[in-house]
């Protein structure tokens, strides 16, 4: 009688195909993600058919929460010399001076350490008076205080008597980035981001203020619609 | 000479890569949970500059021409509009004066669909009816475009198509309307993009956001006062 030999089968899978795949993949997830910025409010943007994407650079972003509080990012250019934090650091300048203008009373005055640590957040929105403080904060304190903040904001019709939300536009406007002047003056500069159930008269305070200072272009954010024609 | 049987083992030299693909897994799950990939659009609108314009100038616009669309919304309980409960009122030419309201009310009123930003169809064939001139050029521009009778090319024949109809939205010699829309304080921002958008799908050039006035809160109680 013949043996029946059976053939020792290996068990181990190789897995060097797997491997290269996986290592392809993440190149791939690690090249092309952009991270989520951090916001202090979840906003879920209307719904729109237009296909206009958002600029990545040269851009101011007005954040606003359905309750009406307000939140503003600046962006500056990402290949000259006009990088977000030089040009924060001149816009937080700009405010500044244009604050203690008005205030001549209570200046606000910022160390360098805190005009640094402004170039590099991304969302703010406390009012004027207390932005050196907290400037100060850790990470952890400044979201909470962000939550009760927002800058302030009211009806204002008079160019010449600006609020402090309209004070930072122009403050961004004239920042020393000729780049993002020219994207605001296209319209292009400035986007409202607001969520969907927003009633409109919060939003229609944000579009007035922007409308007294001159400001009439702007881009509102929007998500993709599916058409379902 | 006796062979000195060497003893030394035969290394495998397969490495096991198991975990390594463990690892990877891990990292892809990361950057894909951590990444966007679909960047918001944007939506562009302009403002008419707050300097006082003279009536006149208003007046210009020319009443056949006109239509004015009214968004209303409701509020819940936490101040927030609900998304699914809209309300459009509309009327052409210009609104009625003093006692005009109460006996040649020519508002009408349409209610959203019940999705959010869905599809508009009432107000969508209004706009598409005023607007006929030009939605029926850009019919033609767009069979065109699709034949790629403009270039071989897509992206030419992309922005070759993209400028004549900026040329047809902006003809003067064709029947335009002019869109006003206002929206009342508990207008959903939801409802109003989704207006904006109809200007955009029904080519429309010509239109501007304004203040809701006296007469046109009037004439929208009356509207809801005759439905009831």
């Amino acid at each position: 009688m013949g043996k029946v030999k059976i053939k020792k089968k290996e068990t181990r899978i190789d897995m060097t195909a797997m491997s290269d795949v996986t290592v392809l993949l993440l190149t791939f997830f690690m090249l092309t993600s952009t991270f989520l910025q951090k916001e202090p409010v979840t906003v879920n943007t209307p719904p729109s058919v237009s296909e206009e994407k958002v600029p990545d650079q040269n851009l101011v972003s007005v954040l606003v929460s359905p309750e009406g509080k307000v939140y503003m990012a600046v962006t500056g250019s990402k290949d000259s010399t006009y990088k977000s934090e030089t040009v924060r650091a001149d816009v937080l300048k700009n405010m500044a001076s244009a604050y203690n203008e008005k205030h001549p009373n209570n200046p606000v005055k910022f160390t360098a350490k805190q005009v640094e640590e402004f170039s590099k957040v991304g969302t703010f929105g406390v009012p004027m008076n207390q932005l050196a403080k907290w400037l100060d904060m850790d990470i952890e304190n400044r979201d909470k205080a962000l939550e009760q903040g927002g800058i302030p904001i009211n009806m204002n019709e008079d160019p010449n008597n600006p609020n402090e939300f309209q004070m930072w536009i122009r403050a961004a406007y004239n920042s020393l980035n000729p780049e993002l002047q020219e994207t605001m003056v296209r319209g292009k500069g400035i986007a409202i981001k607001a969520d969907q159930t927003t009633p409109y008269s919060v939003v229609n305070v944000v579009m007035d203020n922007l409308q007294t200072i001159k400001m009439n272009k702007f881009t509102l954010m929007t998500a993709l619609k599916t058409e379902e024609e | 000479m006796a062979k000195t049987k060497s003893h030394q083992k035969k290394f495998d030299t397969r490495i096991d890569f198991t975990p390594m693909v463990d690892m990877n897994m891990l990292l892809i799950t990361f950057f894909m949970l951590c990444t966007t990939m679909i960047k918001s659009q944007t939506l562009q609108i302009a403002l008419p500059s707050n300097e006082k314009v003279d009536t006149e100038e208003q007046n210009k616009v020319k009443q056949s021409e006109a239509v004015t669309i009214i968004i209303d919304g409701k509020l819940d309980e936490n101040g927030l509009s609900k998304p699914d409960e809209g309300m459009l009122f509309y009327y052409d030419g210009m609104p009625p004066t003093g006692e005009e309201i109460l006996t040649n009310n020519p508002m009408k009123q349409v209610e959203f669909g019940n999705k959010t930003g869905g599809a508009l169809p009432a107000i969508r064939e209004i706009l598409r009816e005023r607007n006929k001139d030009v939605v029926a050029k850009i019919e033609l521009l767009k069979k065109d475009w699709k034949d790629m009778k403009f270039s071989n090319k897509e992206e030419v024949n992309d922005s070759i198509y993209q400028a004549k109809a900026k040329e047809i939205r902006n003809d003067s010699t064709l029947k335009r309307p002019v869109i006003i829309i206002k929206a009342t304080p508990n207008a959903s921002y939801a409802h109003v993009v989704s207006v904006l958008d109809e200007m955009q799908i029904n080519n429309i050039s010509r239109y501007q956001i304004d203040r809701i006035g006296a007469v046109d809160s009037a004439m929208m109680i009356l509207v809801q006062g005759q439905k009831k």
